[in-house]
């Protein structure tokens, strides 16, 4: 019987460093060093075995790694291909400027363009992350971490939350809320509390068991610079040094090194009357729809699983609505979140 | 393997009277989730997302579970104790409206 001759060997392949987040596994070729996410050794993801079925990390250990690599001909090769077939599926508008695109060709995928950082292509399935990086811009991975992983996840089965998170006493406790309510600020002062970083800005949840497990994303943090000049000694030994990035400081704190079930997620919303912190009994649905971090990809199987997720979150009866009351900063909210949190 | 539901007529503008002996089913492309103060609707062509109220909700329940639109009328007029032609009304405006968003459609009811 005559077989198939083996594929020729690929030296980058064979050369990338295994990395893991928001559920991932990454094959990221050398050459691309992404702040925030580490490698992992052979045998770990997370800190956890590969493979243990049943275990946390079941879906990275049994989907194929998804690759990364830097080969802008071959991303204008593929998507000059299939380009006529695309349409933009969402923006990102600072008044006239475009800050993000997404447009989807369904043979080629997802074409992620942020001017100023350069463009990443996103094979339909989430298998491969192929990048053009623009010439001289130093931060162009914040792109990878910020956008295309998440993205990458929800192609990959996962619903992705927007949402900072941390992880107290095993589980994962999320925030949810506008842009500006302080979200980063209070998992920041949490990590002083003893928490560890799940997740800025993006978390990424699974379901498992009747319940739901989330999976820590970048080793990264961003804080306004009011907030960062709030820092006490103390926070700042522990978020360690930043560097500025775009009108924030970005920090690299140490990350959670493993998954963990979801435990409690707050809505965060600026208010001047209410107690500070209370459960919320009858969730709205399009509160939890509304914090889904990825609308680009809207297949049947997304939506529905993007709707299934509310109905699990809803289910946890583990909501809770977090009033951010004028004067109240991040440590303040943080005591009483801590406080609840240890009372669960 | 075939479409059964091909075989279904899908009835075009009815009256009221129509609409009552009619079946209504869900489409293929329309998914709804209960929460505990709203039922949510999908529909997966549009990618859009729809509200229902916990009466709407149960009511929607009913008409798929019917073997006619009218058929839900008795019983959803003894769990909510208002008058039969209430519950009529309210279904008929509550069908008018899932029709008109591709949520529902009306068919023949059963010959059974």
């Amino acid at each position: 019987m005559q077989t198939q001759p083996e594929a020729p060997a690929d030296p980058a392949r064979e050369r990338a460093a295994r990395s893991a987040a928001f559920g991932l596994l990454l094959e990221v070729d050398p050459g691309i060093e992404i702040p925030g996410i580490s490698d992992v050794d052979a045998t770990g993801v997370g800190g956890l075995d590969i493979p243990a079925p049943g275990s946390l990390i079941s879906p990275p250990a049994a989907q194929p790694p998804t690759r990364v690599r830097l080969d802008p001909r071959e991303l204008a090769r593929r998507w000059n291909r299939a380009e006529h077939t695309s349409k933009r599926v969402r923006e990102l508008r600072d008044g006239e400027a475009v800050l993000l695109s997404v447009e989807l060709a369904p043979r080629a995928g997802y074409l992620l363009y942020a001017p100023g950082f350069g463009r990443i292509l996103i094979a339909p399935d989430g298998a491969e992350l192929i990048c053009e990086p623009e010439p001289g811009c130093s931060q162009w991975t914040a792109l990878l971490t910020a956008q295309a992983l998440p993205l990458t996840a929800t192609l990959r089965g996962f619903e992705v939350l927007h949402a900072s998170g941390v992880v107290l006493q095993g589980r994962a406790a999320l925030f949810a809320g506008p842009p500006g309510a302080g979200k980063s600020s209070l998992a920041a002062a949490l990590l002083r509390r003893g928490a560890a970083l799940l997740s800025d800005d993006t978390v990424a949840l699974e379901p498992h068991s009747g319940g739901l497990i989330a999976h820590p994303g970048a080793a990264l943090l961003q804080l306004r610079a009011a907030e960062h000049n709030r820092l006490s000694a103390g926070e700042r030994a522990i978020l360690g040094p930043p560097e500025t990035f775009l009108d924030k400081q970005r920090y690299s704190p140490s990350v959670s090194a493993s998954p963990a079930p979801f435990g409690e997620l707050f809505l965060l919303e600026r208010s001047t009357h209410g107690p500070p912190i209370e459960r919320i009994e009858a969730v709205d649905p399009f509160a939890l729809l509304a914090s889904t971090f990825n609308l680009s990809v809207r297949t049947p199987e997304r939506l529905t699983r993007h709707l299934d997720l509310a109905v699990t979150l809803a289910a946890t009866e583990r909501i809770y609505r977090l009033r951010v009351q004028p004067g109240m900063d991040a440590t303040q909210l943080a005591e009483i979140v801590h406080e609840r949190l240890l009372e669960l | 393997m075939a479409d059964k539901r091909a075989d279904t007529q899908i009835m075009p503008q009815l009256s009221d009277q129509e609409l009552l002996d009619a079946r209504a089913r869900l489409p293929q492309h329309v998914v709804h989730r209960s929460f505990v103060a709203e039922t949510v609707v999908l529909n997966l062509r549009t990618g859009k997302y729809h509200g229902l109220n916990p009466t709407a909700g149960k009511m929607l329940e009913a008409l798929a579970a019917a073997p006619t639109a009218g058929a839900t009328v008795p019983e959803l007029a003894r769990e909510y104790g208002v008058e039969p032609a209430k519950v009529e009304s309210d279904l008929i405006v509550l069908c008018q409206g899932l029709l008109e968003r591709g949520l529902i459609e009306m068919v023949d009811a059963d010959p059974a």
